[in-house]
């Protein structure tokens, strides 16, 4: 799931929990800067709760009424609210927790942990022995907002949408329910395949209330894919199609959407058909929600900071750098730190740079510190240093660090490598991009390449208007071909090594913009996926260390944090685990 | 053969009655004898406004020019430093006591101080930032104004089909929202030109050429209207009979008449130019390498900044106020001593 602001160029998928497996791991989670001591929303061991039903348990306080104001600053948010076609945090994190129901969701337990419970289906699902095969039973009182019950074949639809990649080019179920569904890859999908029933694709049958999903590879995860709004309903035939669908879906969550300008706003109010009995996790305390979209970053910290009588109710989902410490000691609780389960990476090309000492001269090279000032990130709190590619807390993650201790901001130390590599006589030539158009960007490349020259190597800094990525995925471009040293800032779908390992190093992934290719790794990628559920993770923190040891194919720069601020008036000002949003589920108005 | 340059018709006036005489002769009496030029000059001397404000761009256009020497002479220079040596990332990014203000003593390390976020010196920065808006401006008004001058000179003089074509592109060329097209262009010069090694260098040209293709047409329109009245005059009429080539009459006599709107025009579009590469550079078209007055009110306009450090914010403010006032009440000035009309 990508991150939509284009200045903080996340890639990759929404941040989900991470797995079971105690929090022993925790990478000293980073503590805040000097004044208020600030603890982290840590994400660590994710739990599931197979039994958890409706209605969810009362906040303690709780009160109804009242419009809560959602602020986004520089986030343009969601293309389309059509739920298939969600794969942004902004977008799945809204209409997850508010509009649009699926098979699981998670709930935040009273230690802040997220937790995998039951959505429309009564349970977690049903697997075979090996996974080929999950049974889920949707519940029977679950409504859409005209009051008519939602199906089971209207969920089997709605997964049926999901195989569409031509409508859907940028939704999750390209990358997933393409994967592993049975009798995906020839499937067209309802829409493009001129098949508005889905009736040719028999990888999802529904018998009463159960619907059966068969699978051509195992795959374990199938609950935590069900959190996705993408393996929820969508009405039959005509009545979803995309894109107009995509302008007001039809809601069944405890919100529905009164009106919706893209990029602009976003405005939810009640639903008065759903009932808090069938849902085990959602709320519906406010009366309405405001999302307001592409706000002015610095407009939005004054309003939050004054405390006047528009912000008490109101929430901003990101905070200026140069505002932290202001906000660190006046807010209080009302800030909230939440781990973002992202990693900044650096990715050398592998066949340019085909010397591991090389790359560990790069990753010695770099300005750690300076880079994270010079672009607005206050270090130690939404940046804190990376040791390997699975963020802090994914369960299997090893606390391990490739040189014996964590990689720091070190010329000499890279200059050493380059010499032993054989580089020692002249500068090492490195060809980056970096985003013209946004100031930071530029202040950020001016430390790299300070830092990158002061440690013997040349840089070549290549200016580009369009997001880097689009450079790094267009095959033609010439500037790409220039490039040896690229970046991807990453984020797991759910709490497994499997969306960060596989998504990031795989020979071929779309994200693997280093070209890191080991015949031996992918074996090893593929074997783990057919591991009992339980060794997995741990196989996943072993391969983790395995390929920063042996071949440190990328270099984790940072792992990321985000910054929430509540006005004085919402109540459980919260951050929500599984993802890197303010925790809208529980959120009310202090009356 | 050329006619007298001295008469009233370089004094730019349109009227053809001879100019009103003081009738104090013996005032009349200095006047005579002295070129129009010197006569200007004379009154812009007595103008103290015009003093000041030109003493003011002199002590720009010093800046600019050694900005160099001046910033090895306080010890500043452009290089980028490690931002972590010289700002303190958990205090909001703001420099740290040793680099001077606002939370530090005054030093002569730094005499304007360090930016936030990245170090860099203010000095050096906003030396180099004048430099290359007046370098900017003052090319491109030039460019500006050769191309003004010749089409409105062929335009009013030639008329006819010669005329129309022109203005149409006159007109054309007035339709075309500068911003809109400036907005355009960036990213495709940047898509073009990103590899180079030169890229600040035609990021610069580009701009003269963006700011000069959209800056002629006033000149141009003006020049028209002077030579079509002048045209019909007789000192015209006598070199037509004469058979003067077109060129020689263009040039040698109806050019010298041109001076004072043209040097009005320049004097008058510099600091529009200046203001507009600063307005670009804050858009992030034009200089996005950070060495500009605009991209330093960009980085600096930030109400957290401003609160704190705040002369982080006046410093390129002041440059670039100070520079367009002064350039612009120069021109007035400019403008009244050519003016015989004028009278203070």
């Amino acid at each position: 799931m990508k991150r939509n602001k284009p200045l903080a160029l996340v890639a990759g998928a929404a941040l989900l929990t991470l797995a079971a497996c105690g929090g022993g791991s925790s990478d000293d989670g980073g503590n805040g800067g000097e004044g208020t001591e600030r603890e982290f929303g840590e994400q660590g061991g994710g739990t599931k709760d197979a039994e958890r039903q409706g209605p969810a348990p009362e906040i303690e306080g709780a009160s109804t009424g009242g419009t809560i104001t959602v602020y986004l600053p520089g986030d343009p948010g969601p293309d389309t609210l059509d739920p298939t076609g969600g794969w942004s945090v902004t977008g799945n994190s809204i209409q997850q927790a508010l509009t649009s129901r699926s098979l699981t969701q998670y709930a935040r337990d009273e230690n802040g942990q997220p937790v995998l419970v039951p959505d429309l289906a009564t349970d977690l699902g049903t697997p075979n022995e090996d996974y080929t095969e999950w049974t889920f039973t949707i519940r029977d009182d679950a409504t859409w907002e005209d009051g008519k019950p939602v199906t089971a074949e209207e969920v089997a639809f709605g997964i049926c949408r999901s195989l569409d990649s031509e409508a859907f080019p940028s939704g999750p179920g390209t990358e997933y329910s393409k994967h592993y569904f049975a009798g995906a890859e020839e499937y067209e999908g309802p829409y493009t395949g001129k098949d508005p029933n889905c009736e040719k694709w028999d990888g999802v049958t529904v018998d009463g209330q159960d619907i059966t999903i068969k699978m051509s590879t195992p795959f374990p995860d199938m609950d935590y894919w069900g959190a996705f709004m993408a393996m929820g309903p969508a009405p039959l035939g005509n009545a979803s199609k995309p894109p107009n669908y995509g302008q007001k879906p039809l809601a069944n969550g405890p919100y529905k959407i009164e009106s919706y300008k893209p990029n602009e706003e976003l405005v939810l109010v009640k639903n008065d058909q759903w009932s808090a009995d069938s849902d085990p996790a959602r709320h519906q305390y406010a009366d309405g929600f405001v999302f307001k979209f592409n706000q002015d970053q610095a407009k939005v910290d004054e309003i939050m900071l004054s405390d006047n009588s528009d912000s008490q109710t109101a929430v901003a989902t990101s905070l200026g750098s140069g505002n932290y410490n202001d906000a660190n000691s006046q807010l209080g609780e009302r800030l909230v730190q939440q781990t973002s389960q992202c990693v900044s990476t650096l990715t050398p090309d592998y066949e340019k740079i085909d010397d591991i000492n090389v790359r560990k001269a790069l990753a010695y090279a770099y300005p750690y510190e300076d880079a994270w000032i010079a672009g607005g990130e206050v270090p130690g709190v939404t940046r804190i240093p990376a040791n390997s590619v699975m963020p802090p807390g994914m369960a299997g993650k090893r606390d391990f660090q490739v040189d014996g201790e964590q990689i720091t901001y070190d010329p000499e130390k890279a200059k050493e490598l380059l010499t032993e590599a054989g580089y020692g006589d002249k500068p090492y030539p490195i060809t980056m991009v970096y985003y013209e158009v946004d100031p930071l960007a530029v202040d950020v490349q001016d430390q790299v390449t300070k830092g990158f020259e002061a440690a013997g190597f040349s840089v070549k800094a290549i200016p580009v208007q369009e997001s880097p990525y689009n450079v790094f995925f267009d095959p033609d471009s010439k500037v790409n071909k220039q490039l040896n040293l690229r970046l991807v800032n990453w984020c797991s779908d759910w709490p497994s090594g499997s969306t960060m390992i596989p998504a990031l190093l795989k020979t071929g992934a779309v994200y693997n913009t280093a070209g890191f290719s080991e015949p031996e790794i992918d074996e090893e990628m593929d074997a783990i996926s057919t591991l009992p559920l339980e060794e997995q993770p741990d196989a996943w923190g072993a391969l983790d260390e395995k390929i920063m040891t042996e071949y440190f194919p990328i270099i984790p720069t940072a792992f990321r944090n985000d910054l929430f601020v509540f006005g004085s008036k919402i109540g459980n000002p919260t951050g929500d685990g599984s993802i890197g949003a303010p925790n809208y589920k529980d959120l009310y108005v202090m009356q | 053969m050329s006619a007298q340059t001295a008469g009233p018709e370089t004094l730019g006036s349109l009227s053809t009655e001879p100019d009103p005489q003081d009738p104090t002769s013996q005032q009349a009496k200095e006047i005579a004898g002295k070129s129009p030029m010197r006569i200007a000059l004379g009154r812009l001397a007595r103008d103290k406004i015009a003093v000041v404000c030109a003493l003011v761009v002199l002590f720009f256009i010093i800046c600019a020019v050694f900005a160099g020497p001046i910033s090895s002479l306080f010890g500043v220079s452009l290089d980028t430093p490690l931002a972590s040596e010289r700002v303190d990332g958990l205090n909001n990014g703001l420099p740290k006591p040793e680099m001077g203000p606002p939370n530090g003593p005054f030093t002569w390390e730094h005499p304007m101080g360090v930016a936030p976020r990245t170090g860099q010196d203010n000095l050096a920065y906003w030396l180099h930032g004048c430099r290359v808006s007046l370098l900017i401006a003052t090319v491109a008004a030039v460019f500006a104004s050769v191309v003004g001058v010749v089409v409105g000179l062929l335009s009013g003089f030639l008329g006819g089909a010669v005329d129309k074509v022109l203005s149409f592109f006159i007109d054309m060329f007035l339709t075309i929202p500068f911003l809109l097209a400036a907005l355009t262009l960036a990213p495709i010069l940047n898509e073009r030109f990103n590899t180079s090694d030169n890229y600040g260098t035609i990021q610069k040209i580009s701009l003269i050429c963006v700011l000069a293709l959209f800056g002629w047409m006033g000149t141009a329109r003006l020049i028209r209207g002077e030579v079509l009245s002048l045209r019909e005059r007789e000192f015209v009429q006598a070199a037509r009979v004469m058979g003067m080539p077109t060129r020689r009459i263009l040039f040698k006599e109806l050019l010298p008449n041109l001076a004072a709107p043209i040097i009005i025009s320049i004097s008058l579009m510099l600091p529009a130019f200046v203001a507009l590469e600063a307005g670009l550079a804050f858009l992030g078209i034009g200089v996005t390498d950070g060495v500009s007055w605009g991209q330093m009110i960009l980085d600096a306009a930030s109400p957290v900044y401003f609160r704190d450090y705040p002369q982080y914010l006046w410093q390129p403010m002041v440059g670039v106020v100070a520079l367009v006032l002064s350039l612009n009440l120069l021109g007035d000035a400019i403008r009244d001593a050519l003016d015989p009309k004028t009278r203070r």
